[in-house]
């Protein structure tokens, strides 16, 4: 193999990573984005023995109610429109309206500490992903 | 043992004599940047494409015009690369033994295990002769991309021997990861057919090969073994 050969060898090699590395890089950011909505925001208020309560509203589309699901204990409990009156939401322009809240009834837990997770259901354009991307932050309560 | 007596063109002689440093490392890059491709493909592309399965042929598209490139300026002949008929009978009369052992061992696990076999599992919907035709075709790729491009590779860094046979077959196996009955077989199959390769090289009796050996894997052994041959994130699905 001559070094005209073997040079034209190492540039296709080369260009043939970068092809690959901007292939996946592409890839990635439509993945998430396919897999990830930033405009959902919301938050956990509070969550005890009797409710587990927040908001959810996505920004890019306000006056949209977004699917919300209960998880206790890492196990799935419930899920929900969060489209409950929430004033203070649109008050502070996060919405469109006043209709964001959601209230979830704790289920039944024994004695002890428990954590809830609240997640937004974000589906793709398609129809074929659905992903959870949680609400806030983990919410721990104790039970007597 | 005719390796001496053949005819080899002065890529052949490239591939087993004097090799400079250089040279070595340049075919290992190829032979990792072929890994790369396929790998990219199984097991990023095929997760994140969701159901649209085209954007694996792009690396694929890649390596292969890696493989072509790089035969051509290496001045590979079709007769080098294995494309050929004039050993045919020889590369299969080594492969005969090895088959039927094969053969034999994947009925008996099958057995022990509990499968009964079934000679129609493959593609139900078609009859054997468009299996073993399809799975010649398929094969055939396979063995061009695994002998023709890797085990030549790999010969040009430690020329013929048990090394560039086992390196070839680790690197097929690997791209069966992670079903672990396929990766067994496909090392075995892997070593079986680098091994003739380097005897005879003839990617049609290795491409025969391969469909008869899937034929009676898939025959033989439990469905759930294979998990339908799936490989790469798809194994999960």
């Amino acid at each position: 193999m001559d070094n005209k050969s073997r040079g034209r060898l190492v540039h296709l090699l080369i260009s043939k990573s970068m092809a690959e590395a901007l292939l996946i890089a592409a890839v990635s950011v439509g993945f998430y984005f396919a897999t990830t909505n930033p405009n959902l925001h919301g938050v956990l208020d509070n969550a005890d023995q009797s409710w587990v309560t927040g908001w959810a509203v996505d920004e890019a589309n306000p006056s949209a109610r977004v699917e919300v699901q209960l998880f206790v204990d890492d196990a799935f409990a419930g899920h929900m429109m969060a489209n409950q009156f929430r004033p203070d939401v649109h008050d502070q322009k996060r919405a469109d309206d006043n209709w964001h809240g959601f209230a979830f009834r704790t289920p039944e837990l024994s004695p002890g500490e428990h954590q809830v997770r609240v997640y937004a259901v974000h589906s793709n354009g398609a129809g074929t992903r659905r992903t959870l991307q949680l609400i806030g932050k983990p919410y721990k309560f104790i039970i007597q | 043992m005719n390796v001496i007596t053949e005819p080899r063109s002065n890529a052949d002689s490239v591939a087993s004599s004097s090799v400079v440093p250089g040279d070595r490392a340049l075919a290992a890059w190829e032979i990792v940047s072929l890994v790369s491709s396929a790998l990219i493909g199984e097991w990023i592309l095929a997760a994140a494409g969701g159901r649209s399965k085209l954007i694996v042929a792009i690396p694929i598209t890649l390596a292969f015009v890696l493989i072509f490139v790089s035969q051509v300026l290496r001045g590979e002949s079709l007769r080098d690369l294995g494309l050929r008929f004039d050993n045919f009978a020889r590369a299969m009369k080594l492969l005969a033994l090895p088959m039927l052992v094969v053969a034999v061992l994947a009925l008996a696990v099958g057995l022990l295990s509990g499968a009964r076999p079934d000679l129609f599992r493959w593609h139900p919907e078609r009859p054997i002769a468009g299996q073993l035709a399809l799975g010649f075709g398929w094969g055939l790729i396979q063995q061009y991309a695994l002998q023709s491009f890797v085990n030549r590779r790999a010969q040009i860094i430690w020329q013929k021997g048990t090394r560039t046979v086992i390196l070839t077959a680790f690197i097929f196996a690997l791209l069966h990861f992670p079903n672990p009955w396929l990766m067994l077989a496909t090392f075995i199959g892997g070593a079986v057919w680098a091994f003739v390769y380097q005897r005879a090289p003839n990617l049609f009796a290795l491409a025969l090969s391969h469909s008869v050996m899937t034929w009676v894997l898939v025959s033989t052994l439990p469905t759930s073994a294979l998990n339908h041959l799936r490989i790469g994130f798809k194994y999960f699905a």
